[in-house]
Parts: structure tokens; C-alpha cells; sequence
């Protein structure tokens, strides 16, 4: 199942192709020479010692910062409109003058010329608050929620404008473990369910479990300039067993390439 | 028994009074130099609150016409790095210079009316005002920015829906002391000539010795601005109720 899986997602079109990419930040270069080809459907992460250049890989790739060399293309375009994208952070980021819905409603709102969301915009947002299970807490600003909530409060924002691509910074890194745990798994829950037009999930993360149990690939990046050191594939059915012999030896593995690096 | 929270200020105020009441009459204090309370609220008139209301209008316009110039200047400021670094230092300059040393050129230019009070009160509110305007329209997270040009957000949706409400608890704040200098502005200008308003009620009793009636407009004055303090603050916790900010 899990082989029948990998072989589709080898042969799925690229949606983001990363290739000879370089940056820099004045005299410091940053990225040098990186080149990646993430496929739809795929959920990749990006793993490295802190400070490596994954978050601005992430940001380039969103179309935050240009590249001082090398090509981004989404979607077989140049440019970062050619698809549907949606970034989150470490942080919720909410507005705190909103309420859960109204900052759920945000992305709509800015697309929508003149700011005005219809019944229908309502209807969707609240089935997507259902979704990540905050049903009854629409009405909640975010100082009267917990930070886990909040963070469910802004991966409903990011999926309300119906997004192929999901661009992850340590999205649950700030929260303790088992809420992480929990998030994680609906995320996947939400990723792999059929009637979502997200395809693809790619993951800054730091924590070494949390990118084996969830991504098909686990981009392991060199540090300072960002390299691409390995990619591993995982191809373990989900709901992945974490005590598995499988799931150690990936661990095992992953762990020792991102500790040659550190 | 419990002393409702309410209470505690009025009591104390009236402790105060009835202790300078007790020392004034017990050492024979001479009322031109520190008359009693008691006299001072005898001397209260009917024209007390014609002055009084005279300078809480030049208060307020000053104030309002500072606090939108001054946000229209933030807005600017923040649009433009060229015109904060060009415009700034002159700012500054501005809030350095006495009030007192300006009123009097404000009163040649303008006039002893209403218009030369304005001007004192809105000079003397315009600098809170810029500073914090520009300090909350960059309150925001880099990350918000960057969330907000992932989602494709037009500068000027940027403004609104980001900028502007963060400015608010900031605005907010520096209103509350903005309404205070406001009242002093008024007063200052009143000072160097006027005929009428709390001001010039001060210098007409000072120069008359008339120490009871220079009292009650020193605590009309005070307590105006107590009264528009307290107001703001409780309009503030339904405004902007997600968080208060200290002003500079």
C-alpha cells in the first residue's frame, strides 16, 4: 500500500520546484545552491540545525523574499501567483480586535474586492472552525483563548481560502507536546481527507519525530549556507506507529544526518 | 466591613480638605496667602463655570484638531520614511520650545480670542499624539507583514485591517494625555491675554490678591481635567479592550 502510494507520488507533476537556488543577506550568503522538487500531494518537511536558512527557504517559496540566484517555480510558473498558497507561523498571529470567525474570515475579506463577505464566506468559515474542532468558541477573541486554540484558529485561516500548497514554520512549535501531538495528527486528518484541494503540505520543523510521523520526505538540510544534505523518504502508512522498528530506524537514520550537520 | 474601592479617593480628598480647613483656622493662616476651602467654595460663582466651560471648549478643539492633524502626519510618516526623517527633528523641536515662550507669539498672530487658545492647546497635544500614532502604526509583528503579503493584501488593506487598529490602544493612551496638556494649553494661552476662561480668571484674581477665587479656578481646572482623564479611560476599556499601552 505504502510502496503503491510513493510510486504515484513520484510520477504526480512537481508543484514546487526549487532549483540552484542562492540567497543572501548583504555579504552573507544564506542559501547556496539548493535544489528541491516537491511533488503534489506530497508533504514534505524541512529539517536542519537552527538558523540553517529553512524559514527563508519556506518565505522564498511563498514569495516573501526574492532570490538573489537561482529559480522558484509553482505550479510550472515563475511566479508565486500561479497557485493558491497559504502560510503559518510559529506564532498565531491573530488579530486580537477579531473574534476566532472574524479572523478566520480575514483571508476572504482581503480577496474579496471591497472587503465584504457574503453569508456565504460565513457558512464556510464556520464549517472550517469546525473542522480543526472549535465549534463554540467562534465568538472567542484570542486573549480568551488557549495558545493551542489559537493556533487552531490560524490553520483554519490559512485553509479558508482553499489552499494547494500549506507552507508550515514550526506551525506547532510554540505549544506543548501533547497539544502539538493532537494538531498534527488533524492536520493530516485534514490533509489527507478527499474533498480538500490542498495537495501539498511542506513543514519547517525541528523536531525530528514530528517529521517522520507526518511527512512522505524529509528534507534534511546542511547549515550555513542551506545545502541540500539528504532527502529521506518515508514510506510508512499513516496512522504511523511511533514505536514501530520501522519508525526507529527512519528516526535512527534522520537523526544521524541532522547530527553530522549540527 | 469592606470600603467599597469608590469610596477610598473621594474620602481621602475630603480628609485632606478638612485637615488644610483645621490647620488655616487654627494658625491663623492670612486668606490672601492660603484662605480656607470653605471660603473658597463661598467665593464659587455662577461665572466660575462661564470660564470654566470657556476653556474646556478651547481645550477640546485644540485637542481634536491636534490629535487629527497628528494622525494624518503618523500616516504619513509611516507612508514615507523620507518625510519622518525630514519632518521629525522639526517635531521635536517643536515639543522642546516651551509653550509659554510660543503663547505669546500665538496671541500677537491671532489675536486675545478663542482662536490663539486653540492654537496653545492643539501645539501642546500634537507631539504625544505623533509620537504614539507612529510608534502604534509600527506596533505590529514583522510577521503580520508578512502574513499579510502572503494572503495579498493591498497596502491600503494594510492599513486598515492591520496598521490602524494596532495603532489604536497607542492613540488611545496618548489621547488620555494629550486631554490633560490640552486643558494646560488653554489655560497658558489665556494667561498671556484673554477675556475670559479659567486663565485669565487666575491672573485677573492673582493680580487682585483675590487668593479664594484664584483657588477655585486652580481647582476647577484640576478637576475638569480629573473628570475628562476618568472619561477616557472608561470609554477606552470598550474601545480598544484587547490590550492598554503606556504612552511616552
Amino acid at each position: 500500500m505504502s510502496a503503491v502510494l510513493a510510486h504515484v507520488a513520484a510520477l504526480a507533476p512537481p508543484c514546487i520546484e526549487v532549483e540552484r537556488l542562492g540567497v543572501r543577506f548583504g555579504a552573507l550568503s544564506v542559501i547556496e545552491d539548493l535544489s528541491i522538487t516537491i511533488r503534489q500531494h506530497e508533504f514534505v518537511s524541512l529539517l536542519g540545525p537552527s538558523g540553517c536558512g529553512k524559514s527563508t527557504l519556506l518565505r522564498i517559496i511563498a514569495g516573501l523574499i526574492p532570490a538573489a540566484s537561482g529559480t522558484v517555480r509553482l505550479g510550472g510558473q515563475p511566479n508565486a501567483a500561479a497557485l493558491r498558497l497559504s502560510i503559518m507561523f510559529q506564532k498565531p498571529l491573530l488579530l486580537p480586535w477579531r473574534t476566532a470567525l472574524e479572523n478566520v474570515l480575514l483571508p476572504l475579506e482581503i480577496e474579496r474586492e471591497g472587503g465584504k463577505t457574503s453569508s456565504l464566506d460565513v457558512a464556510r468559515a464556520e464549517r472550517i472552525v469546525a473542522r480543526v474542532r472549535l465549534q463554540g468558541f467562534e465568538g472567542a477573541y484570542p486573549h480568551q483563548l488557549s495558545g493551542g486554540m489559537q493556533q487552531r484558529v490560524a490553520l483554519a485561516r490559512a485553509l479558508i481560502s482553499d489552499p494547494e500548497v500549506l507552507l508550515l514554520d514550526e506551525p506547532f512549535g510554540a505549544l506543548d507536546e501533547m497539544t502539538r501531538d493532537a494538531l498534527n495528527q488533524e492536520l493530516l486528518r485534514i490533509w489527507r481527507s478527499e474533498n480538500a484541494r490542498l495537495k501539498t503540505v511542506v513543514m519547517v520543523t525541528h523536531s525530528i519525530q514530528e517529521a517522520v510521523s507526518m511527512s512522505d520526505r524529509i528534507v534534511v538540510l546542511a547549515a550555513r549556507p542551506a545545502r541540500l544534505r539528504q532527502a529521506v523518504d518515508v514510506s510508512l502508512p499513516h496512522p504511523r506507529d511511533c514505536d514501530s522498528a520501522e519508525f526507529s530506524r527512519i528516526q535512527g537514520r534522520v537523526r544521524q544526518l541532522v547530527r553530522s550537520e549540527a | 466591613m469592606r470600603i467599597p474601592a469608590w469610596i477610598v479617593s473621594p474620602a481621602f480628598i475630603l480628609l485632606a480638605l478638612l485637615a488644610w480647613e483645621l490647620v488655616v483656622r487654627a494658625l491663623n493662616v492670612p486668606a490672601y496667602l492660603l484662605p480656607p476651602p470653605s471660603s473658597i467654595f463661598a467665593s464659587m460663582e455662577r461665572s466660575l463655570l462661564v470660564h470654566l466651560a470657556v476653556t474646556l471648549g478651547e481645550a477640546l478643539a485644540g485637542f481634536l484638531l491636534a490629535s487629527v492633524l497628528a494622525f494624518l502626519a503618523a500616516l504619513a510618516f509611516v507612508r514615507s520614511p523620507t518625510l519622518e526623517r525630514g519632518l521629525f527633528p522639526l517635531a521635536v523641536t517643536l515639543k522642546t520650545t516651551p509653550l509659554v515662550a510660543i503663547a505669546p507669539l500665538l496671541v500677537l498672530w491671532m489675536g486675545t480670542g478663542w482662536s490663539s487658545k486653540i492654537a496653545a492647546a492643539a501645539l501642546i497635544c500634537f507631539f504625544p499624539v505623533l509620537v504614539n500614532a507612529v510608534k502604534g502604526l509600527k506596533a505590529a509583528d514583522a510577521e503580520y507583514y508578512e502574513l499579510f503579503r502572503a494572503m495579498k493584501a493591498s497596502r491600503r488593506q494594510e492599513f486598515r485591517k492591520l496598521r490602524i487598529p494596532f495603532c489604536l490602544p497607542y492613540l488611545y493612551s496618548a489621547l488620555k494625555i494629550s486631554s490633560s496638556l490640552a486643558i494646560v494649553g488653554a489655560i497658558v494661552g489665556e494667561f498671556v491675554g484673554a477675556t475670559q476662561g479659567l486663565g485669565y480668571l487666575i491672573m485677573i484674581s492673582s493680580s487682585h490678591l483675590e487668593t479664594d477665587a484664584l483657588f477655585s479656578a486652580i481647582f476647577a481646572a484640576a478637576l475638569a481635567g480629573i473628570a475628562v482623564f476618568q472619561l477616557l479611560g472608561w470609554i477606552e476599556q470598550r474601545v480598544v479592550f484587547w490590550q492598554s499601552v503606556e504612552a511616552e
